[in-house]
């Protein structure tokens, strides 16, 4: 038939790259100011040797982002609003304000990581940190979740910066593969630095915002089960693109501060700072403007994402579709995370880091109950129908829950001991 | 007469006629056939199993609740289709407001005790959406209960009547036994049902357009942006959806088929009455992005000789859309397009007044015009509506107002 002269080649490209989506995003964001953190620390203090942990958080990170998009192309409920009308009020409202309270700590943590990452240029964080509020509050009020999510895809493509850096710093390839994947020498353990930056990692990769946020990307674009199986490939393309950038991180950090001994970093904005006189300047510019830009992408999406899931959940207005007096609990929410957010950080006494432990500690409470709402969910069969988990996949996600779970405490145990 | 709120009743102990606590209220049904808002038992949760304390029994309800039989009388309960749980149906899902326009989520469900004779009445009055029931479901059982009370007390409430309501029902056959009608939408004005729509998951999406009459789904379709339409047409059974597409504008009609995957508006196409379908196919041979594309082929045309009266018979007999009938459009010989009447001139005319006598200069361009060019022609010449003549100086069809005021719209 004549009529589908409408229907061009450029549709059919868009369908084609629009594959590049929720997943993708969610998995890079992963690879926050914290995140980096984390990475740069791992690979300074013990170099090759903790790359083995990358490929089994990895697969829990495929398997757990794969079950958020696929209840989101199901139900076409977020996350959220599914715990709301199967577990109720109470614990719905509990979950929010423990979200609330981990996302306020991350949220502080990527503003620092945009004013620390300006700070190695020499710009004042008086300066960046009203600018970078401003952006961020700015870009998701006014742009569509189109135009908004070209930029963040182009974002997200901008960590390739993480992998340059990581070639310029010449690391021994051979070691840094054979660490990826042999088993880990259970001596390590022993050590209290090295268990803590296993847990550390780990719980830096699976965070609870991730499956709130991926799961209403999911909602909003409209993803079917009809188009799911594209959506299961930017899920799994997307979390293998953030495990690469996290390797080259480490394996920077690795073949440089490391084999030199500096073992002593604490921030990405360090790291950043001791690889110039080793790796040279490009290096050290990249590392640098990788950090702004991840920090600048989280502190984009955390307090969108936070807003939509408690307003969703309590069953309060949402939505940047309506206007401030329809939603103004959504609008209030949003407005004081970045505000207080970015806020905090100008406070000369503000207790930054306590904050911070805090917001980790609650972190590492929520993601369990998270996870396993999530599990009793896909098992939903009234929910899901004949889309929940099979047996194996069963088997293998419990044994993740119970995996991050039992990290979870032993990080929560290990900073009670300080 | 008083209120007891849904939340308050849910767990409640339950005491026999002879004084014993026997369970706690588990659930709270309605039985939609035989009454739409009376509660027809209460299911309580005893050591020996589930069972139903029938209304008539029921002596005080509230933090606990009497019953005036022995455990023994209550029936077993049995799970059926054709009651509403409270609990289950009601209780944190969401529902439309049709008074306030939009969907919201359930925090609590109030329900107005009146006794009679010797035992309670218990019917279904509104649905709490505001802070007083979340922060009642909060404090239960950690605030004594008649502290609570006062407390709530300084709270506004924010409810919604029971005849406000309108349930989703995802299961058609559930929906039938539920007598659920959405009676309450159907009355509401499309664009207002579009953005309820908007605020739904698919699968109530779908429940909506299901129930809602032929010609409010279609008015409500070209409300929606068009992934919506789309994911809401291939969700509908292709009978259905060519139902609701023969009612739509055609140029909308066609808009929306181009967005479609080929086997899915083949099959609406073949679904659907001849007549419609013919114009329908004609209008998607054309770019989108023209003024053929955007065109309608339902106006009023009449010969160039007829009188005011003419023209007031054709109206009578036009169903397109209202906005169409703007403009009359007179034809010559050949169909040809030679003057164009405004629909006001017409009403303060008398019958007999020839048509050419009233007849205006008419703005017309061709079928191939890009749609800026249509756009900057509505707005120099002040249109309400624009013909599209072919080579032939014959009339193909009319562009209206509001096509170019949603085009406009796309664009920014």
């Amino acid at each position: 038939m004549k009529h589908f002269f409408r229907k061009g080649w450029r549709n059919r490209l868009a369908l084609t790259l629009a594959v590049i989506g929720p997943g993708f995003i969610t998995a890079s964001v992963d690879n926050d100011a914290g995140g980096i953190a984390t990475y740069s620390v791992a690979g300074a203090q013990f170099g090759y040797s903790l790359l083995w942990v990358m490929i089994p958080t990895t697969i829990a990170l495929v398997m757990i982002q794969e079950m958020s998009s696929r209840m989101g192309a199901v139900t076409g409920k977020g996350l959220s609003d599914l715990i709301r009308e199967e577990f109720g009020f109470r614990v719905t409202f509990f979950l929010m304000l423990a979200l609330v309270v981990t996302n306020f700590g991350n949220i502080v943590a990527e503003f620092a990581g945009v004013a620390s990452a300006l700070e190695l240029f020499k710009v004042s964080k008086y300066v960046v940190v009203p600018l970078a509020a401003l952006f961020v509050w700015a870009l998701v009020v006014h742009g569509t979740y189109n135009s908004v999510e070209k930029i963040f895809v182009a974002a997200s493509l901008f960590y390739v910066a993480y992998v340059v850096s990581g070639v310029l710093a010449k690391p021994d390839w051979r070691a840094a593969a054979l660490s990826t994947v042999t088993r880990p020498d259970s001596i390590g353990f022993r050590n209290y630095g090295y268990l803590s930056l296993v847990i550390g990692l780990v719980g830096t990769t699976i965070a609870p915002w991730m499956q709130f946020y991926l799961q209403a990307s999911i909602v909003e674009k409209g993803v079917t089960i009809r188009q799911y199986k594209a959506s299961r490939a930017d899920v799994i393309v997307g979390c293998l693109f953030a495990a690469i950038v996290a390797w080259f991180i480490v394996v920077a950090c690795a073949a440089t501060l490391h084999s030199v001994g500096k073992f002593n970093i604490e921030t990405g904005a360090d790291a950043a700072m001791a690889l110039r006189p080793l790796a040279g300047d490009y290096a050290f510019l990249l590392f640098a403007a990788g950090l702004f830009n991840a920090s600048l992408f989280a502190a984009s999406i955390l307090p969108i994402s936070t807003a939509y899931a408690v307003c969703e959940g309590l069953g309060l207005e949402s939505g940047l579709d309506k206007r401030f007096d329809e939603a103004p609990a959504f609008y209030w929410l949003y407005t004081a995370l970045i505000v207080l957010g970015a806020g905090v950080l100008l406070l000369p006494r503000f207790p930054l880091f306590r904050v911070m432990v805090l917001s980790q500690v609650v972190n590492g409470i929520l993601l369990p109950f998270v996870l396993v709402f999530m599990l009793l969910l896909m098992n939903d069969r009234e929910l899901m129908g004949e889309h929940v988990n099979s047996r194996w996949y069963n088997v293998v996600s419990w044994f993740t829950v119970a995996a991050m779970a039992a990290l979870s405490i032993a990080l929560l145990i290990a900073q009670a001991r300080g | 007469m008083s209120l007891v709120a849904l939340s308050e009743l849910l767990g409640a102990t339950v005491r026999d006629a002879s004084g014993t606590v026997r369970g706690r209220v588990r659930e709270i049904a309605v039985a939609p056939q035989d009454h739409p808002t009376r509660i027809a038992y209460l299911v309580v949760k005893t050591a020996d199993g589930e069972r139903m304390l029938p209304l008539d029994a029921l002596k005080t309800a509230g933090a606990s609740v009497r019953a005036a039989s022995e455990m023994s009388a209550w029936l077993r309960y049995t799970p059926s289709d054709g009651v509403l749980l409270l609990k289950r149906d009601l209780l944190d899902q969401q529902i439309i407001d049709v008074h306030g326009r939009k969907v919201v989520r359930v925090n609590d469900v109030e329900l107005e005790c009146t006794p009679v004779n010797s035992h309670l009445m218990l019917d279904v009055v509104a649905v709490d959406v505001g802070a007083r029931g979340a922060i009642r479901r909060l404090s239960k059982g950690v605030v004594p209960s008649f502290t609570l009370r006062a407390l709530l007390q300084r709270i506004p409430p924010r409810v919604i009547p029971w005849q406000f309501v309108d349930l989703i029902e995802t299961d058609p056959a559930r929906r039938v036994k539920l007598k659920i009608a959405y009676e309450g939408l159907s009355k509401l004005h499309p664009a207002d049902i579009a953005d309820i729509v908007e605020d739904l998951p698919p699968a109530e999406r779908e429940a909506v357009f299901e129930t809602i009459s032929e010609e409010v789904a279609a008015e409500t379709l070209e409300e929606l942006a068009p992934d919506v339409q789309k994911s809401i047409v291939e969700s509908l059974d292709k009978d259905r959806a060519a139902d609701i597409v023969e009612e739509m504008d055609p140029d909308a009609a066609a808009d929306l088929l181009g967005e479609l995957r080929e086997e899915d508006s083949g099959e609406i196409l073949k679904e659907m009455d001849p007549e419609e379908r013919q114009e329908v196919t004609q209008l998607l041979e054309f770019p989108e992005h023209t003024a053929a594309g955007r065109m309608t082929t339902e106006f009023v045309a009449i010969a160039e000789t007829g009188v005011a009266d003419d023209a007031i018979e054709a109206l009578k007999s036009f169903e397109g859309s209202r906005e169409a009938l703007a403009t009359i459009y007179l034809t010559g010989p050949g169909q040809r397009l030679v003057g164009a009447v405004p629909l006001v001139k017409i009403a303060i005319s008398s019958p007999a007044t020839p048509l050419a006598a009233i007849s205006e200069p008419y703005v017309a361009c061709a079928p191939d015009t890009p749609e800026s060019e249509v756009a900057a022609l509505f707005d120099k010449y002040n249109l309400i509506t624009l013909a599209v003549v072919d080579e032939h100086g014959r009339i193909a069809g009319i562009i209206t107002a509001d096509d170019v005021i949603a085009m406009l719209r796309h664009h920014h």
